[in-house]
């Protein structure tokens, strides 16, 4: 294992940015992949799966099976994350929407160029994403179609689903739009929910990229098999709206199953205490994602369910 | 008339809401419209005078209104309240969810309900101030596909310089774009500073809505003796950015007209006492954009000079 200065980057009065990469199989030619990890100060799920990695792929070294190259980047944003903030802390800006980067522009361009030129010439590309509303939701891979995309190695992560979906005005300056772009094979997996670390999912999403790496040959061990991904489009996703804001009880948790009819959730008045609102399932499916903060709003999106019924 | 056009329960015992007051012709029927626009930044107040200000002069001039003007001092208005930027709890930038959706989270659910009181209006205005970083001299901004309908439009607003730029696709996602697609000819305009007034602006803008209104038939005045502004298209916009972290002590105090190799600033260092970088015009021409929050990283934009050809 190598660990690499991706970036230093001076403060005018804080210790200097040190962005770190951590690179196993330098010497390798056989096939390379790199894993983004925490961009924003709020992706703390993000940062564990990356360092758990890092921590297990040094392992894996020492026994000798690396047989790529592999470059984990657990933190870009470690300014926000020193201090409780999602952006850039003075400008409030998203790392993660000046893609390509500009090293002549402003300083998170800066930043997004440097940290975009040390990912490129790799054959797969990974984004640690979190959510960016207050929801939670099962992990899942999120890969937009750019015209570049593919879709095969997204499958060999074998998580349950996969949103295939257009790429948005704002997307054109995510990571994920501008790697597939220049030529990496990449996709972002979205898990957890904001500022927490959830056991389960991150255990999920490390499967994933180690059952990633060993199907495409760059580390040499045996894994489980996953899913069969199910390809989500977003006509396959009904999306259940709170008629009221008050006091939000969820029943279900993310990936549960459910059936027509039953109660997901309940909406409460926050002053008086009255019963204002049951959610229920119009369709049988699984909860993909959910509201995860106890006071939700007139009209937010309280539940996502994924219905095989709906697919054409 | 004041009316509430958008409304959403929060949680706790409280409504988004956004508010506009409408004045409307005396007598007769009328279906022209004109939004005056101001607030999707919740720190960016230097439209919440224009508004007061065009509500002032027609209150007293109700005879002089043919056509319908809408005016929403305040989209954003919990971020106003609240020195917030962007939507308050969601963290996320008003202009860049546009055109929205009632089926998306609170922030798209706001830019819906923001077109769907707009639409149909003929001309929207929507003013901005730059940010808390930098202050403005007032501008209106216009993607080049926009340039043949707009520009014309822009000239009547008593500015200082119009600046055309090339499509970026991320701006799909602003108010002016959503608005010129739905046929409302929306002009951006971005002056002053965030977080402040600049009292001189305000009138100045005012007397260009006025022209503007006059011209294009909402009032029944006579049009206004404005200046005409600088075009972007005859020239070159040079960027000013930080070379290196520190304290940005600006040279001159307001944006000017300079000369290539002036000192525009510097960037100081408080601990060592030193002189870390001289900022230099690499161009002459106008200072149309100044830094005004003096702390800066590498990258840092402390100033944009537009500078003639030639
Ligand atoms: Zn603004």
């Amino acid at each position: 294992m190598k660990r690499i200065e991706i970036l230093n980057f001076k403060s005018p009065n804080r210790a200097p940015l040190k962005v770190e990469g951590f690179l196993f199989g330098e010497e390798s030619y056989g096939t390379t992949i790199a894993i983004v990890g925490s961009m924003s100060g709020d992706y703390i799920n993000q940062l564990y799966v990356a360092s758990g990695l890092v921590d297990y792929l040094r392992q894996k070294e020492e026994e000798g099976k690396i047989t790529g190259k592999i470059l984990v980047i657990p933190a870009i944003n470690t300014y926000a994350l020193n201090m409780g903030e999602t952006f850039w802390p003075l400008d409030k800006t998203d790392i993660n929407m000046m893609f390509p980067g500009y090293v002549q522009g402003e300083t998170t361009q800066r930043i997004a160029a440097k940290l975009f030129e040390s990912l490129q010439g790799y054959d797969y590309g990974i984004i640690l994403e979190g959510r960016r509303d207050q929801g939670m939701c099962l992990p899942y891979v999120k890969l937009i179609q750019s015209g570049y995309e593919d879709i095969d190695s997204a499958r060999d992560l074998g998580m349950r689903f996969i949103h295939f979906r257009p790429y948005s005005p704002i997307e054109t300056v995510m990571l994920q739009y501008n790697w597939q772009l220049w030529g990496t094979k990449a996709c972002s997996v979205v898990f957890g929910k904001n500022g927490t670390i959830d056991r389960l999912s991150s255990g999920e999403v490390h499967g994933a990229l180690v059952r990633l790496m060993s199907k495409r040959g760059i580390l040499d061990t045996s894994v489980f098999e996953g899913y069969a991904s199910n390809i989500i489009e977003p006509d396959d996703i009904t999306v259940l709206k709170a008629q009221c804001a008050g006091i939000f009880d969820s029943l279900v948790g993310c990936g549960v199953v459910v059936q027509k009819g039953e109660v997901l959730g309940r909406i409460t008045d926050a002053l008086s205490g009255e019963k204002l609102e049951n959610i229920t399932a119009p369709i049988d499916g699984v909860v993909t994602c959910q509201y995860a903060n106890p006071l939700i709003f007139q009209n937010s999106i309280a539940f996502r369910i994924a219905s095989a019924i709906t697919k054409r | 008339m004041i009316e509430e056009v958008f409304s959403i329960d929060l949680p706790v015992g409280e409504q988004f809401r956004i508010q506009r007051c409408r004045y409307t012709p005396q007598s007769g029927e009328t279906k022209k419209r004109i939004s005056i626009v101001s607030g999707i930044h919740g720190d960016e107040l230097e439209g919440q005078y224009v508004c007061f200000l065009l509500g002032e002069w027609l209150r007293s001039n109700p005879e002089k209104i043919k056509a319908t003007i809408d005016i929403y001092p305040a989209i954003n208005s919990l971020g106003i309240d609240s020195i917030t930027r962007s939507v308050p709890f969601y963290d996320v930038d008003l202009n860049r969810i546009f055109p929205g959706s009632k089926n998306d989270f609170l922030p798209a659910q706001i830019a819906d309900g923001v077109v769907s009181a707009m639409s149909g209006s003929e001309i929207a205005i929507d003013i901005h101030s730059s940010n808390i970083f930098l202050r403005e001299i007032p501008q209106v901004r216009i993607a080049k596909s926009q340039a043949d309908t707009l520009v014309p439009l822009a000239n009547k607003l008593n500015i200082d310089f119009v600046w055309v730029h090339d499509a970026v696709t991320v701006l799909e996602s602003t108010f002016a774009h959503a608005m010129n697609t739905l046929g409302t000819k929306t002009l951006v305009v971005e002056m002053g500073v965030g977080m402040r007034l600049s009292k001189a602006y305000g009138h100045q803008l005012l007397d260009g809505i006025l022209n503007l209104m006059a011209c294009e038939g909402f009032l029944e005045i006579a049009p206004l003796e404005v200046r005409m502004p600088i075009q972007s298209e005859v020239g070159e916009v040079a960027y000013l950015n930080a070379s290196c972290p520190g304290l940005f002590v600006p040279a001159i105090e307001h944006c000017q007209m300079i000369q290539k190799g002036d000192i525009v600033g510097e960037i100081v260092d408080p601990l060592s006492g030193q002189t870390l970088d001289e900022v230099i015009a690499p161009i002459g021409g106008i200072l149309f954009t100044l830094r005004a929050y003096p702390i800066v990283y590498e990258g840092s934009l402390v100033g944009r000079i537009f500078g003639e050809n030639g």
